[in-house]
């Protein structure tokens, strides 16, 4: 595994690329290997941008929501929050 | 949601890992796509995210609403929490929240500063010794450090660790994305119409707010 001083092979860096490629929306839908390190890194960014921004919105959308929660509500929200 | 995700848990999740070891195991952790997509971690986050959203209400003042900053530091406190530890950036996030960061810090190695600014000498430098031939291109190595910059916890990485941390983060992500979504359905749902009824449609709250008002 370990070559002279390096402790990571090429092989290993393109499993982890590999590996993160799969995990993006983009690879699902054409399902290639064709992506290019570089913009794969390019994607990975924009896609956790995006998430971030989904949980921001999300966020908003939970702190209006629990705000004018009134107790039998929230009594029933968490019993089906459980049931899930 | 009123089916329960019957999704292949075949793979022990709940391995009892040692937090003192941050290095390797002896069995490979499992991938991130399976690993934060079984029905159990939705389970565990949602129920610590409720957990979490509930205190943070009981924490709120009666006057004060809660904010959606407060929502959403609990519910990634509540993502750390159910990675258990076992990555860099969910102890990033702990530590962080946590008052006394020195001394948990050198707990953990002394290798996540998210509020040192000590810019060491170019990362490339110490990198660039012996490496995979992508890594040393300069388009790369200019989005892995935009990479690491995203990630908490994790700026000045090597790009192996980088790549794992990001790929178990997207996972991990994407599950908060899913269970926040399916709890605001709910609770939708459940402030506009009877708690009797089970069906989450994807309704505007705000309007109907106005309106049931």
């Amino acid at each position: 595994m370990t070559t002279s001083r390096s402790s990571i092979t090429e092989a290993e860096i393109n499993e982890l690329i590999s590996k993160l490629h799969a995990l993006l929306p983009e690879a699902r839908r054409r399902g290639t290997h064709r992506a290019s390190a570089a913009k794969l890194l390019k994607e990975t960014c924009s896609y956790i941008k995006s998430l971030h921004r989904e949980v921001d919105d999300l966020s908003d959308r939970l702190s209006y929501l629990i705000s004018s929660m009134d107790v039998t509500t929230s009594q029933a929200e968490i019993i089906r929050s459980l049931l899930r | 949601m009123a089916s329960v995700p019957s999704s292949s848990s075949s793979s022990s999740p709940s391995q009892p890992k040692t937090r003192k070891k941050p290095g390797q195991n002896s069995s490979p952790p499992p991938p991130p796509q399976t690993k934060w997509q079984t029905g159990t971690q939705e389970r565990l986050y949602s129920r610590r995210l409720v957990d979490a959203l509930r205190a943070t209400r009981d924490r709120t003042q009666v006057q004060e609403s809660v904010g959606s900053r407060a929502v959403k530091e609990a519910a990634d406190s509540a993502l750390a929490l159910t990675a258990r530890g076992q990555s860099r950036w969910s102890r990033a996030i702990l530590f962080g929240r946590n008052s006394c960061r020195r001394k948990l810090l050198v707990k953990a190695g002394g290798k996540i500063r998210r509020h040192r600014r000590k810019q060491h000498g170019a990362p490339p430098v110490a990198a660039a010794a012996a490496e995979p031939g992508v890594l040393k291109e300069q388009k790369v190595k200019e989005r892995l450090r935009k990479l690491g910059r995203l990630v908490p916890g994790c700026r000045k990485l090597p790009a192996a660790t980088l790549l794992e941390e990001a790929a178990d983060y997207v996972a991990a992500l994407e599950l908060q994305v899913r269970t926040m979504r399916a709890l605001a359905e709910a609770l939708s749902a459940a402030t506009v119409s009877a708690p009797e009824e089970e069906e989450t449609e994807a309704v505007d709250p705000i309007a109907i707010a106005e309106q049931g008002s």
